[in-house]
């Protein structure tokens, strides 16, 4: 079996070695430094908290395991203010020390691997005040480190929410989900996080602290948010951020499900259903295999299919209605009791209580579960799907489910979120992403680009899909490394994240 | 030697939001739109049998698992998913009979079951269940079958064909006996009990094996002293305060100086 991915961490380490990112300062040299720009108190070198800070959940498996491969960071720095953040970054930019910027620590794709000798981790978890709630005007002013179920219960007790509901809600900071061009499950009514950022700060590498204004739009010149946005921290380290919010009106949602025989028909209703102009906040579609995990109860061997439609009651009503008049018109289509899906929905989303269960689960069972989320257009999804799916069955050994769903979908085409459990056999902890999570995403990666699709949709690209990074872009490429080249010349920021380390 | 764990789907309550604890004339609260889920006790009780019928080979001593479960269609997808874990025999005693609290009558199915349909060496359960279970379900059936029962089990291990090492949780500490077969055996707080995960293989290759299914009509039940005559929604809660300020310290601040500094001082 084919394993870039070793070899690419082998490339990461020895140019490490060669000195060819070797920082000027010594580690003690660094964290004296940090000290004296943000205090003793935000300077953690505990060697937990730094094994802990290597890795993301990418590496989760091997972290329950108390295996930590990675080279250790020299500290993890808690940043109070965007000034700090500004010091610290400039400190580093002035004596080429890599730094990884983290809020919420929920990322899954390796973008908080600390993969060079020395890095500081900036944790802006600290900046989490809810700066400004302007109803008038329609937006919220929060720090990088603001939760977003913070913001939403806040919201939410005055009669809006942020449209914004990712799994990751209970966890995530609103820094790292703008980072990661996160998106929620609410996303064909309300779109992604880059829908409804309306403005930023942001710190670049030279220290320099960078504002976009509050706007409702602007034409002067190519919309410059958007360097920001989904940046991983490999950029700049966003300070603040403003969104959108929008009125709530839950005594009006409406929730459709139905069952059905195969994926092929689910996404022609998926499709009729965006090309035709409605939009449900929910619109998701579960293979058998996935729909198997949540829905046996109403749906065994069956496909999902779920609807939401949201809004004021005119709109909820007439969405829903025109909804079920297209679902209703595919005869394998089975109407469930909309009490399931209302229920489901109630449980979605993962708090520390649903990781400190997975944690335990894992362990005692050593059956992981991980995902790998693409999209592309209405033309190509299933064949994506199928051929992935199939191809996965058949080369990797000991999965115990291989599904898929559809949760976002666009007028031109929608995603898939492959989810995959397998029980790790016969490997040592820090051998299990390379023989399971790594293959696979390989065989997902790859037909989805030979298709014409995005490798990525949601998660972002982290450190473990920067493999494939050229040929997601294509010709376009030469902009994405002149981004890096130009706002991140000495190459410190969150360095092999989007792009590979060997390719600075 | 023939182990059957008797086991019991339950609707995951945690999933049951405060506005659906209601309870209807027949005293039945509306679980149908939550996914069924092994009772946690009954997990362990099939997880620690699988344990011991992988270590049953390397002591020689040949073990048949069975499961078995009283219940509606619903319980399906876990009988599945045992037979794609390679137990023998799966059995669903159909019915949809109202059970809980209704321990005599289910000991008194399983007995039937194992003295006229499968005799058995060893019966598993768990130590009760989250609904309309009083933790007696086991020791009625020992004294049905006239074998001896051992409570709050953690661990089985095989010694040979007639006996169990079995370790049990008892007032004074960890227990270990030799037990001969047959028993019961009633599965308490055991550590790393969630049950193992069937490969897609094994799913495609052994999960579709038919399932045994008996009509609960074939079985005598015993007679009940008892009747569930009414049921009421307990509510645990405990007065919180919260506390104001704009950062952690002065949150932790205001929790000494009002609230706890007195009840230090005091003692």
């Amino acid at each position: 079996m084919e394993t870039p991915f070793r070899s690419n961490r082998n490339v990461i380490l020895t140019n490490a070695i060669k000195g060819e990112f070797q920082m000027s300062l010594k580690r003690e040299q660094i964290v004296e430094a940090l000290k004296k720009i943000v205090g003793e108190d935000g300077v953690i070198t505990d060697q937990q908290v730094l094994k802990e800070s290597s890795v993301d959940r990418f590496r989760r498996f091997e972290a329950y395991h108390g295996v930590y491969s990675l080279p250790l960071p020299a500290a993890v720095v808690y940043v109070n203010s965007t000034d700090a953040v500004a010091a610290v970054i400039k400190f580093a930019n002035e004596n080429k020390i890599n730094v990884v910027p983290r809020t919420g620590h929920s990322a899954t794709e390796g973008g908080l691997e600390t993969v060079l000798e020395n890095s500081i981790v900036v944790d802006g978890s600290n900046m989490n005040q809810i700066v400004d709630i302007d109803t008038y005007n329609m937006q919220a002013t929060v720090q990088c480190g603001a939760s977003l179920q913070a913001l939403d219960d806040r919201l939410r007790d005055q009669g809006y929410i942020t449209g914004h509901s990712p799994q990751s809600k209970p966890l995530a900071q609103l820094g790292g989900l703008v980072a990661t061009r996160s998106i929620g499950q609410l996303s064909t009514l309300y779109g992604g996080i880059e829908d409804m950022v309306v403005g930023l700060e942001a710190v670049f590498p030279d220290g320099g602290i960078t504002r976009i204004k509050n706007v409702p739009r602007r034409a002067a010149g190519p919309d410059i948010r958007h360097v920001i946005i989904g940046n991983e921290g490999a950029l700049c380290y966003i300070t603040e951020v403003t969104v959108k919010i929008f009125k709530y009106f839950p005594e009006n949602n409406r929730f459709l499900g139905y069952t059905l025989e195969n994926m092929k028909t689910g996404f022609e209703i998926l499709r009729e259903v965006m090309v035709n102009g409605y939009r449900p906040s929910v619109a998701r579609l579960y293979d058998v295999e996935d729909g198997s995990y949540h829905f046996s109860h109403f749906a065994e061997d069956k496909c999902v299919l779920i609807f939401v439609a949201e809004g004021v009651k005119p709109i909820a009503e007439a969405t829903a209605i025109a909804i079920d008049e297209i679902v209703t018109r595919y005869d394998e289509c089975v109407k469930a009791d909309p009490k399931l899906i209302e229920r489901w929905f109630d449980h979605l989303n993962w708090d520390p209580a649903n990781l400190a269960q997975e944690k335990t689960e894992i362990i005692e069972t050593k059956n992981v579960c991980n995902t790998t989320e693409i999209s592309a257009n209405w033309g190509i999804i299933h064949d994506i799907y199928d051929v992935c799916i199939q191809r996965v069955r058949d080369e990797i050994p000991d999965l115990t489910l291989l599904g898929a769903h559809s949760s976002h979908s666009y007028l031109n085409g929608t995603n898939l979120y492959f989810v995959y459990f397998y029980n790790v056999v016969d490997c040592r902890p820090e051998e299990e992403l390379a023989k399971y999570h790594l293959a696979i995403k390989k065989i997902i990666v790859e037909e989805t680009i030979k298709a014409g699709g995005s490798m990525c949709h949601h998660h972002g690209v982290g450190k473990h899909r920067t493999h494939w990074i050229e040929k997601e872009y294509d010709s376009s490429y030469y902009i994405l490394k002149t981004l890096k080249r130009a706002f991140d010349p000495n190459s410190i920021m969150n360095m092999g994240t989007i792009i590979p380390l060997e390719s600075k | 030697m023939n182990i059957l764990v008797c086991f019991k789907a339950v609707p995951d309550l945690d999933k049951l939001i405060d506005e659906d604890w209601v309870i209807d004339e027949e005293l039945q609260i509306d679980t149908g739109f939550l996914k069924p889920i092994l009772n946690s006790y009954d997990e362990g009780a099939l997880e620690i049998a699988l344990a011991l019928s992988d270590a049953s080979e390397s002591v020689g001593v040949s073990v048949e698992l069975g499961a078995l479960t009283i219940a509606g269609t619903r319980a399906t997808p876990i009988l599945k998913t045992l037979n794609a874990l390679r137990f023998k025999r799966v059995v669903r005693i159909h019915s949809h009979d109202d059970f809980r609290f209704r321990p005599m009558a289910i000991a008194s199915i399983l007995t039937q079951y194992v003295l006229r349909h499968a005799p058995q060496e060893v019966l598993l359960l768990g130590r009760q269940t989250s609904i309309g279970e009083n933790e007696r379900t086991h020791l009625l059936l020992a004294e049905m079958l006239g074998w001896p029962c051992i409570t709050q089990v953690t661990g089985i291990e095989p010694v040979d064909m007639n006996h169990l090492m079995v370790t049990s949780q008892a007032d004074d500490g960890q227990l270990q006996q030799r037990i001969q077969t047959p028993c019961v055996l009633s599965i308490g707080d055991a550590p790393n009990t969630y049950l193992r995960v069937p490969t897609l293989i094994d799913r495609m290759r052994y999960g579709k094996r038919p399932i045994e299914i008996l009509s609960s009509m074939d079985f005598h039940l015993a007679d009940e002293t008892e009747a569930l005559m009414d049921l009421e929604v307990l509510i645990h809660e405990r007065p919180g305060i919260l506390i104001e300020g704009q950062t952690p310290e002065q949150k932790a601040r205001e929790l000494y100086e009002v609230h706890l500094k007195e009840r230090l001082e005091k003692r």
